[in-house]
Parts: C-alpha cells; structure tokens; sequence
C-alpha cells in the first residue's frame, strides 16, 4: 500500500511542480549595460599580468581584496610599463603595439585610463625607446604632483622621456649617461640606478628641462651584492633590497638623496641560507613601517626564485615580527607582494601558478585565495 | 674625401652631444658582443655548439637544466624550431645580447656564453626557462635578462632565446 502512494507522489511532483512554473510570472526583460565600479577602495589591488606565453596581450586586472571578485581589466599591450597618478585617478601604461598583431611597424604609446571607469581617455605617442624590461615602479613614474610623468627609455643607450599627461604630450628626453629608470621624488627630480652603485638625480623645472644634475656616492656593489630595482615606496623615499639581504634605506625628501646605514634583514643563523626574491620582492605599510619580504633559502642565481614564506619587519627598529609560511596553505612561491595602506591593511601575494592570496596584514591570517589569476602575475599595485 | 671627413666630424660630434661616454661605450661594447658571434655561425660555432649538445649531458638543450642555459630568461629555442645556438624559421636574431659564464660538466670549463633572441614572432610559449647564474638588474644591462634583447631589431617582437657560446671565459 505504502509502495503505492510513493509512486504515485513520484508521478504527480513534476506534474505539479509543472503546473507551479506555468502559473509562476515570467522573468522581466533584461537591459544590457555596461558595469559600474564601485567606488575606489583601499583594498582593491592592481594585478600586472605580463601575459608571458603571448606577450602582446599583456593586461592589468583590477580586484577588490574583500569581495574577491574581479572588477574589470585594463589592456596593456606588449612588455608593459604601468603605474598609477598619486591621485588614484588614472593608470598609465606605457606600452608597444605593431601594426599587424604580433609583427609590423612599432608604436610606443603611453595609455591614460579612467580609473573610475577603466576606459581609456587619452594617449601620448612616445618615440620608439621605451625600456622594455621587468615591471618596477620606475619604469614610468609621475612626479610627486603628477603635473609630469616620466618614462625610461633604453636603445639600449638610457635616457628618459620627460611627459605631460594633462597636455598629452612629450616634453623632452634627458640623457641618464648610462644610468636606468626613472625614480621620481618632489618637484621635479628623477633619479637613476647606476652600475657603480650610485644615483643619478637630474632636476627639472616645471617644463621637463634639465636644471641640474649630482651624482651620489655608491650606495651598493653591483659585482658582490647588487641591489633589485623593484624599489619600495616609504614615507620618505623607497626601500631597496639587496640580493644578500641588506636593506638601503634612503631619503629621496630632499634635493639630493640622503642614505640611511644598512642593515640586514638576516639575523646570525639565516645568513648564507635564506634570501630575498621575487618580481616585486618587498611591500611596505607605510604608516606602520612595516616590510614585507617574500623569503627563500638558496645561493647565486636564485634572486628571482619566489618566497616559500613571507618575513615581516619593523622598519623602525629593524626587528623580525612574524615569519609567514606559505607551503601549508597550498601556496606556491610569492613572486610579488603587496600591502593595502589603510588602518586594517591586507596583504596580497601572488605566486608563481598564478595564485593570488590575500593575507590579514597584522595578523598573518589567510582570507582568501584566488587559484588562478592569469598567466604571470608580476607586479601589484595600490589603488 | 674632404666631405667624408666633415660627415664623419658632424655624425660624430652629434653622436657626442646625444649620448655620454660611458653610455656609448656600454651601447658599442653590447653591440660589439652580439655583432662578434654573427659573423662566426657559419664557420665556428655551429660546429663547438653541435660538438657540446652531442656530448653525453644529464639534459639536453630543451631541458632548462642543460648547463649552457645558466643565465637565461625566456622560451628555449630548442623548442621552438631552432635550437641552443640558432633561431627558429623565419625569425631574426637580435644582434645585441647579455652574457653569461656557464660550466660545462663535460669538459670541466667554464664558458661565455650570448642569450641572443631571436625576433619578429610573437612568444614561443613552450619551455619557459629562467636561471640566474651571474644575472644582475638592468643597471648592469650586459648581463641583464629582463630586457627585451630584441630591443633594437627592426621588428621587436620577442619569440625565443639561443645560448651561444663564444668561448672559453677566462679565469
């Protein structure tokens, strides 16, 4: 008896449930739009994606480091350099097209995006220079102000372009006499990275021209501990690791750049075992002063090999706060590193798969990883 | 005769003026680096190169590991149509390179060694191989591998990387 009332609910529910979708309204009519972003927040994050297997489509993805989801993409064409106005309002990627895909006539052209709606707005055409190397922050970089924007050219001779984004247009090029990228600080000076351990800072008046140039001491040996060019923004100037560890910490506040006494972020028993590396090998928080640095143990040559744990450091006092593992989460090597600058800071690092984790800044505590963010992720940028 | 040599003066007093004489000593002495190899393919070093890849090697050329790779950044050749020492069809090689010094477990040297790219395709994207042995940063762009060494090639798209060897380093 009780087999037959089973088959006879089996018979009747999708007749039923038929009869519910019948009488149920239909779906509205959908009205294609185009997405708004939400407004700015200090935990999105900017994600460099060389696109190495297929260079000239290299992009930028924007994602928010609370929600996980990804906001929208900016096009960045071929061996890209990008940075963000000091207001937060555009991205600029400086970038390479040819005229038939991947072959052709070349085009340097700088990109000027809308940073609240991630449509591109204006151009600038650049002499066909532009460094195509690693991303760092110095690649191009705007002043202080961001009346100007500059972008390292390389033939390989170096020079600069000097650009004036609200004009759009190219103001000048300054020679850099053998010395690369362009590191901005006040109004308006650029200096360079040297072979011989020392900076070159030029000094421009407000029309891109050449005022004055001094060249510093060395700073660094590039034969015994060279130093990575991803330098890090701090309050005052940029952080520079050296392969070995040290930490160069210089003021760039000044007319010329004023050189802390380096120390090392090794105590006793990691020397010799562990290392910095990384595509962008440090962040740092620069309210709290604390440094993030992807850690690895190797030898010579290993300078880009990605960190199996994160080490966090007071820049005050040069302590070791916290050492952060990563393997146990699932993680591969970090490759790049970033850190949001507000009160409850997140920390992103994303690896050598592509994997993008968003860490609790203070705490260490994992919130989220996303497994697969496009082909090489090398470079993060705040908002 | 005369006006070759104001055209000679002006080019290079213009040349002068441009760049400084550090950056064109490091422009000519990179050039002079990749423009030395390309006249010896023929001759020289298709011959040591084919004489190193047979030797008997724990990893061969499309292996990152093969020993003449230790400084290199980029697709291997080998996998794309040409091999260790030359460019795939229809490609361009870069006439300017880093350089690397790199030891042949074979015959216990150490050797120089040119990453030339080879040009004008897009990225071979197969056997992605980075090694660092002896790589600086940008600053110090003959052994640098982060620049696209197709920088000054008529079309610079980059394809792939050769690892030619130009002799025996010296100690």
């Amino acid at each position: 008896m009780r087999a037959r009332y089973v088959v006879l609910a089996a018979l009747l529910c999708p007749w039923l449930a038929a009869r519910a979708l019948a009488v149920s309204p239909p779906l509205p009519p959908e009205h294609l739009k185009v997405e708004p972003l939400p407004p700015r927040s200090p935990h999105w994050v900017y994600v460099y994606d060389e696109a190495f297997d297929n260079e000239i489509d290299a992009r930028v993805y924007l994602i928010d480091g609370d929600s996980h989801r990804r906001l929208g993409q900016i096009g960045a064409g071929f061996y890209t350099s990008l940075n963000v106005s000091p207001d937060g309002a555009s991205t600029a990627v400086a970038t390479t097209y040819f005229a038939r895909g991947s072959r052709g006539a070349r085009t340097d052209v700088v990109e000027f995006t809308d940073n609240t709606t991630l449509a591109v707005t204006h151009e600038i055409l650049l002499p066909a220079k532009r460094a195509q190397t690693g991303p760092s922050l110095f690649n191009l970089a705007y002043s202080d102000d961001g009346h100007l924007l500059y972008a390292a050219y390389m033939t390989p001779a170096a020079s600069f372009g000097v650009l004036d984004p609200a004009a759009g247009k190219v103001l000048g090029e300054i020679d850099t006499a053998g010395c690369v990228l362009v590191i901005p600080s006040g109004r308006y000076r650029v200096s360079s990275l040297c072979e011989s351990g020392r900076l070159l800072t030029v000094t421009l008046d407000a029309q891109g021209r050449e005022l004055a140039r001094a060249m510093s001491d060395p700073f660094f040996n590039a034969d015994t501990d060279p130093v990575f060019v991803q330098g890090i923004p701090t309050k005052r100037g940029y952080v520079f690791l050296s392969f070995l560890g040290e930490v160069h910490d210089i003021d760039f506040s000044g007319a010329q750049p004023v050189f802390a006494a380096p120390w090392s972020l090794l105590g006793g028993s990691d020397q010799g075992h562990w290392r910095p590396g990384a595509f962008q090998v440090g962040a740092i928080h620069k309210e709290l002063r604390r440094l993030y640095v992807p850690m690895h143990q190797g030898g010579e040559g290993t300078h880009k090999d990605g960190g199996t744990e994160i080490w966090v450091y007071d820049l005050a006092t040069h302590r070791r706060l916290a050492r952060w593992p990563l393997k146990g989460h699932g993680l591969t090597r970090v490759i790049a590193v970033q850190v949001s600058q507000d009160p409850s800071p997140i920390l992103f690092g994303a690896t050598e798969t592509s994997q993008l984790a968003v860490f609790d800044a203070l705490s260490g505590q994992l919130r989220h990883i996303d497994k697969h963010v496009g082909q090489t992720p090398w470079m993060l940028l705040n908002p | 005769m005369r006006t070759l040599d104001e055209l000679f003066e002006r080019t290079t007093r213009q040349l002068a003026q441009r760049t400084s004489r550090r950056s064109l000593l490091a422009s000519l002495g990179q050039a002079l680096t990749g423009a030395a190899l390309l006249p010896l393919l023929p001759f020289d070093r298709s011959q040591r190169a084919g004489a190193a890849e047979s030797a008997p090697q724990a990893a061969g050329p499309q292996s990152c590991q093969y020993w003449k790779h230790c400084a290199i950044d980029g697709f291997l050749c080998s996998c794309c149509g040409g091999s260790s020492s030359s460019c795939p069809p229809g490609t361009t090689p870069s006439p300017i390179s880093w350089v690397g010094t790199c030891h042949n477990p074979a015959d216990g040297r150490d050797y120089m060694v040119s990453y030339n790219d080879c040009c004008g395709k897009s990225s071979c994207g197969t056997c992605d191989c980075t090694r660092n042995e002896g790589e600086k940063p940008v600053y110090r762009p003959s052994r640098n591998n982060d620049l696209n060494w197709c920088m000054a090639n008529a079309d610079v798209d980059y394809h792939c990387t050769v690892s030619v060897i130009l002799g025996v380093a010296e100690k």
